[in-house]
C-alpha cells in the first residue's frame, strides 16, 4: 500500500509544470500580509513569490547565518538589523529603486537603528503594555499595578526575557536595556517577587484567556491586545506610566539574494498606500506607512492601543542590541527567574 | 558472519554521517566562544564547561530527570493494559493500534493547545467537576506541574504501547493456560507468566519515552506556563533568544552524556540491553 | 478479566481522542477564538483555498512516507544484525540520536549540510529533511524491532539452515515474516514521529521544502487560528481513510 501510494505521488510531482516566471522568496512572520497581498503581486509583476512563515528571529537568524539559504526578502526586529549588518547578511538598499519611501511616518524615516535607512524599510511595528478587564478597580495605569497582590493568580506576564525584565527595569526607573549588575539584580528580585502571583508566562496564549475571563491583567504586545479587545469589549489597554517597550519589524534584502531589483519591487509595493491600508485591515497591526494609514477609517486611526498619541509614545524606550556580557547577564537572571 | 556486516552498514553509515558529524560540531561549538552577533567565535575556551558547575544548572538537570521517570512510569502504568488488550484481541486489532497513533497525526502542537482549552478555569473538565457537584470554585488545572506531566504521557502514550504490543503479540496464548492449569489465577498469572515474558517491550517502551522525555521543552513551556524550566527548555533557550550557541552545545553534550550513562546503568543491571 | 480491560481500553481512548474532538468542535465554530458562536465552514473553506498550506501539507505526506520507508529499512536490518551480536559503538550512537535534543540535532545538521554543500553547489531541500527524519527515526524502529527479536527463537534460523537455507535465505523466509508485526508498528511509529516533526525539519529546510508542522506552528504561535484545526481534522479523516482502506484491501486479499 505504501509503495501505491509513493508511487503516485512521484508520478503528481512530475506531473506538475514547470514555472517560467522569475522567482522572488520572502520569508515574514505570519499574520503580516493580507490574503490578496502576494497574489496581488505575483500578478502585476508577472512573477512568482514563494512567502515562507516564521514565529521567531532566532529561527530566521539561523537560516539568514547560513548565507545561503535560498530567501531574498526577511523581515528581523529593529535590534537585529546591526548584528546582521555586522555578520554581513544584508544587501544596502538602493533608494533610487524605492520611490514610495516617502510614504512612511517621519519617525521611522530616520530611526534610531538606521539613520539613513541603508539597510532596513520599517514595516509594522508594535509595543507591549498591560491589557486588562475593566471591572478592575483601581484601573491599572502602570506596571507596579501588576504587582498586587489581590490579583494573584489571574495575571500572566509575557514569556520573554527582555520583555519582563523590561518591564521590571522600568517600573524601577531604569533603562529597558539596562546590562548594570545592580540594576539587573534588583530587577531579578521584582520579577522574583511577581512569580508568586502570577498564574503562568504566556505569549499569545494570554489572549484567550481574557477573552474567556480566565485572567484578570495581563503583559501584552499592543497587537494581540486589540485582537482581544476586538473579541470582548470588556477589556482595555493601556501604555504604563513608567515607560513600556517598542519594537520595529523591518523589511531588509540579504546579501545572498541574487534578485535584487525585484526584492525592491516587492518593498516598493508593499509602501504603497493602498497596499499597505489593505494589509493591515485585515491584520489588525500597527503600520509604519503613514500614506496607508491615511486611508484607513478614522476608528482605526485614533485607535489609542494600535496607534497612541505622540506624548504616550515619548514614553516608549526602543529595544536595542546589548553587549556579549551583558547579553549573558541577562539570559542567566531570566533562567533564574524561570527555575525558581 | 559477513550478511551481518552488510546489515549493519546503511545505519552505520547514515549514522556516521548525519549524527556522528554533526554531533562532532557541537562538541567543537562547546569549546568556541559566543560571537558578538550570534554564532560562534574564537577563541577557544573551556568556560562552558565551567559555568555548568553552578547548582542552578544541577537543579534543572535532575528536575527534568525526575519528570521524565515520573512520566515514564505513568506511561508503562497506563499503556500496559492497553497494549494487552489489543494483542489479545482477536480482530480488529490493526483498527485498535491505528486508534493509539490517529491522534498524533494532528500536530503536537495543536493537541497542547486543545489541552490547554480543556484543562483552564472555564475550560470543560472544571465545568464538568462543577457541574457534578464535586468542586465549586474551579481548579487550577493548568501551569503546574501536574499539567506537564499529563502533556508528557499524553505524548508519549504511542511510544509505550507499540513496542509492549509488539512483544506481548508474540506471546503464546498456551502459556497462560498451563498456567491456569497449574492452579495461578488470572491476576497471578499476568504478574508471574505475561509481565516478566513482556520485558523486552518494556525496557524498549521505557528508554523511547524517558529519553524524549528529559529533553522535552514544549509541553513544560506550554502545559507549565512557562514558570519551569527543564533541562530542554535551557538548550531550546541557549541556541534561540540567547543565542548563546557554545552554552547550549556544552549544555547538551551534558545532558546526552548524563541520559546515555543512565540508561547503559540501567539496561546493564539486566544483563540484557535493549539494543 | 477480559470486560474490565475493555472498559480500561475504552477509557484511555477516550482520554487520547478527546483533545482531537474538541479541535473538530472549534474546527467548525464561526468565531476565531475558543468561544463558540455559530457553525460554520469558513475555516475548512480558508484552509482548502490556501496554496501554500497544500503545499506544505504535500510536503509533509512525501516527506513522511519517503522517510518512513527508508528508516524501517535501515532499521530493521540494523536490528537483526544487532541480534546476532551486539554492537556497543552502533547502539550508544542510537541511544544518542534519541537523546540529543532536537535544537542541537537541527543547528548541527544545518551546520552540516552547510559544510558539504559549500563544496557540492546544493541547496536544502525536501532531501535535506528526509536525510534528517531517516536519521532521528532509525532509533525507533531499531528499538521496536530488537524488542520482538528478543521474542524470537535463534534455533529457528539454525534449524532452517541445517536445512539448506544460506544466511540470507533464513532471514528472508523465516525471521522476516515472523517480524511482520514489529515492522508494521515500528513504520507506523516512525511515520508519526516524522509527520510531527518541527524544529529539525524548520532548521534544515529549504525554501521549497515548507511542511505542515512549519505552517502551523508560526501561525498557532501567533494566537489561536482554527484554520489549523481544520486541516488538522482533514488530515487525521485522509489518514484515517487510507489505513482503512489498506485495511479492508489486506482483509479481502485473505
Amino acid at each position: 500500500m505504501n509503495r501505491r501510494i509513493f508511487f503516485l505521488g512521484l508520478t503528481g510531482l512530475a506531473g506538475c509544470t514547470r514555472d517560467r516566471r522569475q522567482r522572488l522568496n520572502v520569508y515574514n512572520w505570519s499574520n503580516y500580509v493580507g490574503a490578496g497581498t502576494i497574489p496581488d503581486f505575483e500578478r502585476e509583476f508577472g512573477v512568482r513569490v514563494r512567502y515562507g512563515v516564521y514565529e521567531s528571529n532566532e529561527e530566521m537568524l539561523a537560516k539568514a547565518m547560513t548565507g545561503n539559504s535560498g530567501w531574498d526578502v526577511m523581515f528581523p526586529s529593529n535590534s537585529l538589523i546591526d548584528p546582521m549588518r555586522q555578520n554581513g547578511l544584508l544587501a544596502p538598499l538602493r533608494h533610487q529603486w524605492l520611490s514610495n519611501l516617502g510614504n512612511l511616518e517621519p519617525r521611522f524615516r530616520s530611526p534610531a537603528w538606521d539613520p539613513d535607512l541603508r539597510w532596513s524599510m520599517p514595516y509594522m511595528w508594535g509595543a507591549s503594555g498591560i491589557v486588562f478587564d475593566r471591572k478592575m478597580n483601581p484601573r491599572p495605569a502602570a506596571w507596579s499595578d501588576l504587582w498586587r497582590p489581590v490579583l494573584r493568580n489571574h495575571i500572566t506576564m509575557l514569556d520573554d526575557g527582555p520583555e519582563v525584565l523590561g518591564a521590571c527595569l522600568k517600573k524601577l526607573g531604569y533603562s529597558l536595556n539596562s546590562c548594570r549588575s545592580d540594576e539587573l539584580e534588583k530587577a531579578r528580585a521584582e520579577a522574583m517577587a511577581q512569580k508568586m502571583l502570577l498564574r503562568a508566562y504566556l505569549n499569545a496564549e494570554a489572549r484567550d484567556q481574557l477573552v474567556s475571563g480566565d485572567i484578570t491583567a495581563a503583559q501584552l504586545w499592543a497587537t494581540t491586545s486589540q485582537q482581544a479587545m476586538d473579541a470582548a469589549p470588556a477589556l482595555d489597554f493601556v501604555f504604563p506610566e513608567e515607560g513600556f517597550a517598542l519594537y520595529a519589524d523591518t523589511a531588509v534584502v540579504l546579501r545572498e539574494s541574487r534578485r535584487e531589483r525585484l526584492a525592491h519591487e516587492f518593498l516598493d509595493y508593499l509602501l504603497r498606500p493602498a497596499v499597505g491600508a489593505a494589509i493591515v485591515k485585515e491584520t489588525r497591526t500597527a503600520t509604519a506607512n503613514r500614506a496607508a494609514l491615511e486611508l484607513l477609517p478614522e476608528s482605526v486611526r485614533q485607535s489609542a492601543t494600535l496607534y497612541p498619541p505622540e506624548e504616550t509614545l515619548r514614553r516608549g524606550e526602543w529595544f536595542e542590541p546589548l553587549p556579549a556580557a551583558g547579553q549573558r547577564l541577562r539570559d542567566r537572571i531570566w533562567t533564574e527567574i524561570k527555575s525558581a | 558472519m559477513k550478511l551481518r556486516f552488510w546489515f549493519l552498514l546503511p545505519a552505520r553509515i547514515w549514522l556516521t554521517m548525519l549524527l556522528a558529524v554533526p554531533l562532532g560540531i557541537i562538541c567543537v561549538y562547546s569549546l568556541l566562544t559566543r560571537g558578538a552577533y550570534g554564532g560562534v567565535s574564537l577563541p577557544w575556551t573551556a568556560e562552558n564547561f565551567t559555568r555548568l558547575a553552578d547548582p542552578l544548572y544541577g537543579a534543572i538537570l535532575l528536575r527534568s530527570l525526575w519528570m521524565a521517570a515520573a512520566a515514564t512510569a505513568l506511561c508503562l502504568l497506563m499503556g500496559f493494559p492497553l497494549a494487552l488488550f489489543i494483542a489479545r484481541a482477536r480482530k480488529w486489532r490493526g483498527l485498535y493500534l491505528f486508534l493509539v497513533i490517529l491522534p498524533f497525526w494532528t500536530s503536537f502542537l495543536v493537541r497542547t493547545y486543545a489541552w490547554m482549552f480543556l484543562l483552564r478555569d472555564t475550560g470543560l473538565v472544571n465545568a464538568a467537576l462543577q457541574a457534578a457537584g464535586i468542586i465549586r470554585e474551579p481548579l487550577t488545572l493548568l501551569y503546574n506541574n501536574g499539567a506537564v506531566l499529563l502533556g508528557l504521557v499524553y505524548g508519549y502514550l504511542p511510544f509505550m504501547v507499540l513496542p509492549l504490543y509488539s512483544t506481548l503479540e508474540r506471546q503464546d496464548p498456551a502459556l497462560l493456560e498451563a498456567a491456569a492449569d497449574l492452579g495461578a489465577k488470572p491476576l497471578a498469572a499476568l504478574f508471574r507468566v505475561v509481565i516478566p515474558l513482556a520485558a523486552p517491550g518494556i525496557r524498549a517502551g521505557s528508554i523511547l519515552v524517558f529519553i524524549p522525555c528529559v529533553g522535552a521543552f514544549l509541553t513544560p513551556d506550554l502545559l507549565g506556563g512557562g514558570k519551569t524550566v527543564m533541562i530542554g527548555n535551557l538548550v531550546q533557550n541557549q541556541f534561540t533568544t540567547a543565542r548563546d550557541w557554545p552554552f547550549g552545545s556544552s549544555v547538551s553534550l551534558a545532558l546526552m552524556t548524563v541520559v546515555v550513562a543512565l540508561v547503559v546503568l540501567f539496561l546493564r543491571r539486566d544483563a540484557e540491553e535493549a539494543l | 478479566m477480559k470486560p474490565g480491560l475493555s472498559l480500561y481500553a475504552a477509557a484511555v481512548y477516550a482520554f487520547l481522542h478527546l483533545p482531537l474532538l474538541i479541535l473538530a468542535a472549534f474546527s467548525f465554530n464561526s468565531s476565531r477564538f475558543t468561544v463558540w458562536e455559530g457553525f460554520s465552514l469558513r475555516w475548512y473553506r480558508a484552509a482548502l483555498s490556501d496554496p501554500n498550506l497544500a503545499e506544505a501539507a504535500w510536503n509533509s505526506v512525501v516527506i513522511a512516507i519517503v522517510s518512513t520507508i527508508l528508516s524501517t529499512m535501515v532499521g530493521t536490518l540494523c536490528a537483526y544484525g544487532f541480534w546476532k551480536r551486539r554492537d556497543r559503538v552502533l547502539s550508544n550512537a542510537l541511544y544518542l540520536s534519541l537523546v540529543t535534543p532536537e535544537i542541537v540535532m537541527g543547528v548541527s545538521l544545518l551546520a552540516f549540510f552547510q559544510w558539504t554543500f559549500r563544496f557540492l553547489h546544493w541547496r536544502l531541500g525536501l532531501h535535506t529533511v528526509i536525510l534528517a527524519h531517516v536519521a532521528f527515526s532509525i532509533a525507533y524502529v531499531v528499538i521496536v524491532i530488537a524488542a520482538r527479536l528478543r521474542t524470537l527463537d535463534g534455533s529457528l534460523e539454525e534449524a532452517a539452515m541445517d536445512l539448506g537455507a544460506t544466511e540470507w535465505g533464513a532471514f528472508r523466509l523465516v525471521t522476516l515474516p515472523a517480524l511482520g508485526p514489529g515492522i508494521a508498528s515500528a513504520a507506523m511509529l516512525a511515520l508519526t514521529v516524522s509527520f510531527d516533526d518541527y524544529v529539525i525539519t524548520s532548521m534544515v529546510a529549504g525554501v521549497d521544502s515548507e511542511t505542515l508542522p512549519m505552517w502551523i506552528y508560526a501561525t498557532a504561535r501567533r494566537g489561536a487560528n482554527p484554520t489549523i484545526n481544520a486541516i488538522s481534522a482533514l488530515i487525521v479523516v485522509f489518514f484515517g481513510a487510507l489505513i482503512l482502506l489498506s485495511e479492508r484491501l489486506r482483509g479481502s486479499q485473505k
